[in-house]
């Protein structure tokens, strides 16, 4: 059967859930992130009960991704006759989501292990956080995870696990995975080059960390080593950032 | 995806790092507002960041919580910035803990290192790729040789790593600028104990990976039990030697090699691992001509080290030969090549063995004791590996208490010890140093020495071979 038996339909049934997928990969990437950077909260000043109720939506929120994304994913990988650029780039979507699983997990069992760490029941645990120069907590973090929406309607009301269990989950999904389907990882190829992307949108008036802390170390020395000594010196100090 | 369903028996375990857990108790006890550490505010030029300690303060608590003095809380300071739990603000690329106003703060402990995982590759990639979204053209010479070979090695995951970076960067921005300044710096500190740039000592080296899990309790079977048995029955049976037997002996050696130790005294002209300069190797090759004056000195330590640098055997099979004494070294060396040689080979090297050297009036007699003779004589009918051990250790005896010291008050080894080089130290500046990095060669190949000793070897052998009396005749008559 060659694809002109295949009716337009089909083809745009297809394409439709290729595109799904991207945006899911796209969705996960997102909340993986913002995860992430919660986590990086936890057992230090800014934590808190709230921080762990958000990380635990934001779980829910990537469990609900993933597990939509592996049913379609396999859906589209087991059909059997395939047009060639469509298998690519399935093929890719399916290395990237092992990726991206395999990541999450990581920072699941690192959550795990720092929540039961620092557990916040007793009122002397608040004691034993770390002093980490944090102010504020990961709510606004949170709030951005939460604006993503998966791309299809969630009628699939499946339970989320508890932490431990969503680790031992994502485990057994990947050797499925892997055992199921057979695309070599190696046979993808990537879009991006290298250095790639460096060039792009994120030029703003962000100043590199080394900037930031330069000019701190400046100002505490007092010695301005040539230019002037007036603290409003903004010229002076630019100088000794040359230097 | 990394393959990591592997069910095969190898190394895939961290070794324990103990010192982890208890690091972490303390770093937590410095956090007490009462009877911690004190901090105060960082001023930079946007906002101020709380939480920043000096490290005065530091070694001040940890001199008085742990009752010790200020150098061993210098050390137990460094040890903690150099594991990463607490990380410099100024010079962020020296963990070390200076005893003054330079400031730290605490690592947040998402950031802590962790026995069980290493620092993943991934990771670094999608660090090293959010630094270049961030402001391109900011990464060291050694990060941009990191990013170079983790995007030919992940190149399938790098689509999933540009993705992940970018999102990561987004997120980062939602907080604030104090939490943004804080939360790079804690990154930025996490990468650099744990990918340290050049020629930086790394507190989380260590050896080989381990077989077991050293976290995994042991099960106590009937296995176990067994084998902690047979250890305590071999641990009683083995020969016990005094303390002070072993301690004076160990004192010896190392008041002998205290200037020959690479890590106690500086090698001269300089240490390649260090420099990446390899003038050190080529000066102490097996077969320079002139060896260095460090070395000629090691050969008097010891017969045991004479013996083992060939540079070394091939001077004293000289003064051998001046002293026409050559055959014991011969016999030794005949010992050596039977021991370690093919099991098919040995029964042939036991018969020219027993023809050159054992048999009575053989060319290259030996003069071993009649009860070792007997016994060697008889082990020979039927020949292994080991058959010439206690002939072999004889004549090392000998040698060693009669030829060894002769050697040292020879001409010919004081002609070396005057003809030995002594190289002047090298001084690079940091350029010069990655320079040398990036001329890095490969050395010569093993083969090609191998074969070099081979011809050497049937140079000598061709010209110890019993001398043909007629051919000599008629090469003098011919020269008339």
């Amino acid at each position: 059967m060659n694809r002109w038996r295949r009716s337009v339909g089909e083809i745009q049934a297809r394409r439709r859930q290729v595109s799904e997928c991207e945006q899911a990969q796209s969705a996960l990437s997102k909340v993986t992130a913002c995860y992430q950077q919660m986590a990086t909260c936890l057992g230090s000043n800014t934590d808190g009960s709230s921080l762990r109720e958000e990380l635990e939506e934001t779980r829910a929120l990537a469990h609900r991704i993933c597990t939509g994304m592996h049913r379609r994913l396999l859906a589209l990988l087991a059909e059997t006759e395939q047009v060639q650029e469509d298998r690519e780039q399935v093929e890719r979507m399916w290395v990237l989501f092992l990726c991206a699983l395999e990541n999450f997990q990581q920072d699941l069992r690192k959550v795990s292990i720092l929540q039961e760490t620092f557990p916040l029941g007793q009122r002397k645990d608040r004691r034993a956080l770390v002093n980490t120069g944090a102010t504020g907590g990961g709510s606004e973090v949170a709030g951005r995870a939460a604006t993503v929406q998966t791309p299809w309607v969630t009628t699939e009301g499946e339970k989320k696990p508890d932490l431990k269990s969503h680790v031992l989950e994502i485990d057994g999904l990947l050797q499925e995975m892997l055992q199921r389907v057979n695309v070599p990882l190696w046979s993808v190829e990537p879009t991006q080059n290298a250095w790639g992307e460096g060039c792009g949108d994120a030029q703003d008036e962000d100043d590199t960390l080394e900037e930031i802390m330069e000019v701190e170390v400046v100002s505490q020395d007092n010695r301005a080593s040539g230019c002037c000594n007036h603290s409003n010196c903004k010229l002076g100090c630019i100088f000794c950032l040359l230097n | 995806m990394t393959i990591k369903f592997i069910r095969d028996h190898g190394q895939h375990y961290r070794p324990r790092m103990a010192c982890l857990a208890k690091v972490e108790a303390m770093v937590l006890e410095m956090q007490d507002s009462k009877s911690g550490v004190k901090s105060s505010e960082q001023k930079l030029n946007i906002t101020s960041i709380p939480h920043v300690v000096t490290g005065q303060d530091i070694l001040a608590w940890i001199a008085n919580h742990m009752k010790v003095d200020a150098q061993e809380a210098q050390t137990i300071g460094t040890m903690l910035v150099a594991y990463g739990f607490i990380y410099p603000l100024q010079d962020h690329k020296k963990l070390i803990l200076k005893p003054d106003v330079s400031l730290y703060r605490f690592q947040t402990p998402y950031f802590w290192p962790v026995q069980k995982w290493k620092a993943d590759n991934t990771d670094y990639a999608i660090y090293l790729a959010k630094r270049n979204i961030r402001k391109k053209g900011t990464l060291d010479v050694y990060e941009q040789e990191y990013y170079k070979n983790l995007h030919k090695w992940l190149n399938h995951k790098w689509d999933f790593i540009v993705m992940q970076a970018k999102e990561q960067y987004r997120a980062g921005k939602e907080r604030n600028k104090a939490d943004r300044v804080v939360f790079d710096c804690q990154e930025r500190a996490y990468w650099i104990v744990h990918r340290p740039p050049p020629r930086t000592h790394s507190a989380m080296d260590y050896g080989v990976d381990r077989l077991i899990d050293p976290n995994a309790e042991e099960n106590k079977t009937f296995d176990y039990y067994r084998r902690i048995i047979i250890f305590t029955q071999q641990a009683i049976m083995r020969s016990k030697v005094k303390s002070t037997v072993s301690l004076g002996a160990i004192l010896k050696h190392m008041t002998t090699y205290k200037d020959h130790d690479p890590f106690l005294a500086p090698c001269l002209p300089s240490n390649p691992w260090q420099t990446d300069d390899s003038s050190y190797w080529d000066l102490n090759m097996r077969n320079v001509e002139i060896p260095t004056k460090m070395r000629v000195e090691r050969w008097s330590f010891s017969f045991f080290e004479l013996l083992n640098d060939p540079r070394g055997r091939t001077d004293f099979k000289v003064f051998l030969k001046k002293e026409f004494s050559g055959e014991n070294l011969a016999f030794w060396e005949a010992a050596e090549e039977m021991k370690w040689g093919t099991a098919s080979s040995i029964s042939e090297k036991a018969q020219t063995i027993f023809k050159t050297f054992l048999a009575p009036g053989a060319p290259r007699w030996i003069n071993i004791d009649g009860r070792t003779m007997g016994l060697t004589v008889k082990g020979l009918e039927h020949p292994h590996r080991y058959v010439l051990d206690a002939a072999q250790t004889h004549i090392f005896m000998l040698m060693k208490k009669d030829t060894f010291y002769r050697y040292l008050k020879s001409p010919v080894y004081k002609d070396i010890q005057k003809k030995a080089l002594s190289p002047a130290p090298h001084n690079f500046t940091p350029s010069q140093l990655e320079q040398n990095a990036q001329n890095r060669k490969p050395g010569i190949n093993p083969i090609i020495i191998w074969q070099q000793e081979e011809e050497e070897r049937a140079k000598a052998a061709a010209a110890a071979g019993p001398i043909d009396i007629k051919k000599l005749m008629a090469s003098k008559l011919d020269r008339k």
